[in-house]
Order: C-alpha cells, then sequence, then structure tokens
C-alpha cells in the first residue's frame, strides 16, 4: 500500500524533479517539476510551487504552477491555484482559489491518444458544470411549480385534471374549463352553511 | 504511516529534506536529508548524499552518509560511498565499499 503511494510528509520538502508512474500525495513542499503518470493529491497544508502532470489531480492546497491532466483536475474547498489549467475535465468547487486560465481540452495535447478522449470529452464536462450549478436548481424550481397547481386544484376536481394538463399547450380549450366556478360554489355553500348556523 | 513515502515508481532528482521519516522505495537523485530515519528499501535506488538521524538501507545507495544516531545496512543491501555515523550494523550479505567513521 505505502509503496504504490508515494507521500511528501508535512515536514516534507523536496526541490526538483518527481517523476514516475505511482499515485503521489503532497502534505508538504515540493518545487520544481512533477511529472507523474498516476493520481496526484495536493492536501489542504500542501504547498506546490510546480507545474503538474498527472492523470487525475486534485487541490484542497496551494499550487504556484500549470497543472495538466489526463483525465480531470478537481479543486476543492481551500485549493490555492495560480497557474493555469487543463483537462479534459475540470471541477473547481466552491470555497477554491484559481487565478489563471482554466481550458477543458488541451488542443496542443502531447499524447495523441488522450486527444479523443479530450474532444469526445468536452460536451461532457460543459454538461457536468452545468449540471452541478444551474440545471438542479432549474429543475428543482420547475418540479416545485407544477405540483402546487394539482395540490390545489387536485383533491376536489381529480377527473378535470387530465383535461387541463393538456390544455396550456393547446390554449383554446382554456375558456371552456368548467371546474373554476365549482370551487367558488362550494365556498358559497360553505358561506350559505355558515350563515344558516350562523342564523 | 510514515510521514513520508518515495514509492516504487516514483523518481525524484533534487533535494529532499525532512523533519520526520522518510521511506525511499523508489529512486531519488541528488541530497535526501531527514531528522528521524531514514529507509532505503529493497529495489530503492538512492544516488544522493544522506543525512539523518539513523539509516537503514537494503536496496542500493550510492553517496555519502552520515547518521548522527546509526546505519544498518541489511542482507542484500549495495552501498557505494563513505559512511559516518554513531554506529555502524553491516548485516551478513550486504555489500558495501567505502570508508567507515565512527564516532568514538
Amino acid at each position: 500500500m505505502a509503496a504504490n503511494v508515494t507521500v511528501i510528509g508535512p515536514t516534507a520538502r523536496v526541490r526538483g524533479r518527481l517523476s514516475g508512474v505511482a499515485n503521489l500525495e503532497v502534505l508538504g513542499f515540493v518545487e520544481g517539476e512533477i511529472t507523474v503518470d498516476g493520481d496526484v493529491t495536493v492536501d489542504s497544508h500542501g504547498m506546490v510551487g510546480a507545474n503538474v502532470h498527472g492523470r487525475r489531480v486534485v487541490v484542497r492546497g496551494a499550487v504556484r504552477g500549470d497543472l495538466v491532466a489526463a483525465e480531470a483536475i478537481v479543486l476543492e474547498e481551500g485549493a490555492r491555484v495560480v497557474g493555469d489549467v487543463t483537462a479534459p475535465r475540470i471541477a473547481i468547487a466552491e470555497g477554491a482559489f484559481l487565478r489563471g486560465q482554466i481550458q477543458t481540452a488541451d488542443e496542443n495535447a502531447p499524447e495523441t491518444s488522450s486527444g479523443r478522449a479530450q474532444v469526445v470529452s468536452r460536451p461532457q464536462s460543459s454538461a457536468a458544470v452545468r449540471v452541478s450549478s444551474a440545471p438542479q436548481k432549474e429543475r428543482a424550481v420547475v418540479a416545485a411549480a407544477p405540483k402546487p397547481v394539482p395540490k390545489v386544484e387536485g383533491p376536489a376536481l381529480t377527473p378535470v385534471n387530465p383535461i387541463r394538463l393538456p390544455s396550456p399547450a393547446n390554449n383554446a380549450p382554456a375558456p371552456r374549463r368548467p371546474p373554476p366556478p365549482v370551487v367558488p360554489a362550494m365556498k358559497k355553500l360553505k358561506g350559505q352553511m355558515l350563515k344558516k348556523k350562523e342564523r | 504511516m510514515a510521514s513520508t513515502v518515495i514509492g516504487t515508481g516514483i523518481t525524484i532528482e533534487g533535494e529532499i529534506t525532512s523533519d520526520d521519516d522518510v521511506v525511499v522505495a523508489g529512486t531519488v537523485r541528488g541530497k535526501l536529508s531527514a531528522k528521524e530515519g531514514i529507509t532505503i528499501e529493497q529495489g530503492a535506488i538512492v544516488e544522493a548524499d544522506v543525512v539523518g538521524g539513523s539509516l537503514i538501507v537494503g536496496g542500493s545507495l550510492t553517496g555519502n552518509v552520515t547518521a548522527s544516531e546509526r546505519v544498518d545496512l541489511q542482507s542484500g543491501a549495495r552501498v557505494v560511498g563513505n559512511v559516518k555515523a554513531g554506529r555502524v550494523t553491516i548485516a551478513d550479505g550486504a555489500q558495501f565499499k567505502g570508508n567507515v567513521d565512527m564516532e568514538v
């Protein structure tokens, strides 16, 4: 386990080139260059003054340098990144700080094999970002809007609802609605009953 | 978990400094220093000057070694360089070429 994961400890400082095929976890300080065929994680206490190349890069700490990932880059809460960020998929969480350019697909991809994947994943990345932020709220609003309508009119007039649902699509049948007078009729009845009771 | 681990597939060319333990299973070229223990595991390649509290070598080490406490060369270790430490042990089967300087 320990052999497959390389850990730069919290008190460790590395100056120079760091390369190889392994997962890397930086809790300390790295200055120079990181080129790893594996996942790179910069912990919240990690400080990296280097260009980072990895398969998947997750940042919770500080990075001064460009980030390039073959699969994805995730800037989590607390991340402080000054540098360009390039990967097929990029996620930036709330609370992450970034100063630099973002490119979700690398046109100057060093690896030709990864180029196809990046092109394919372009819409995925944009969609993923949109889904994560806006559409959920929109869906929530859309979903919330129609629900109250049947709730108000549904219990009293369930058979009328199927007629009403197509009606918004075709505006013509809208005036035919019989139910609206029924509800006030109920109210009137209630009112009459109350009046009778009062009397 | 050791505070710093240089994994099997990793190569570091440069300088590593740590206040805690360092375990090397990969390749290190340059300089390696830790205030606590340094372990160079079997299969690891270190071409660097090593300075640490104590040093355990099971892999290949080329460079001068300075340890404030002790140096243990395990069986299978291959060391080329001068060793300076309070105590030095060399296990049967360890290859060693260089000077030993024990503080008497």
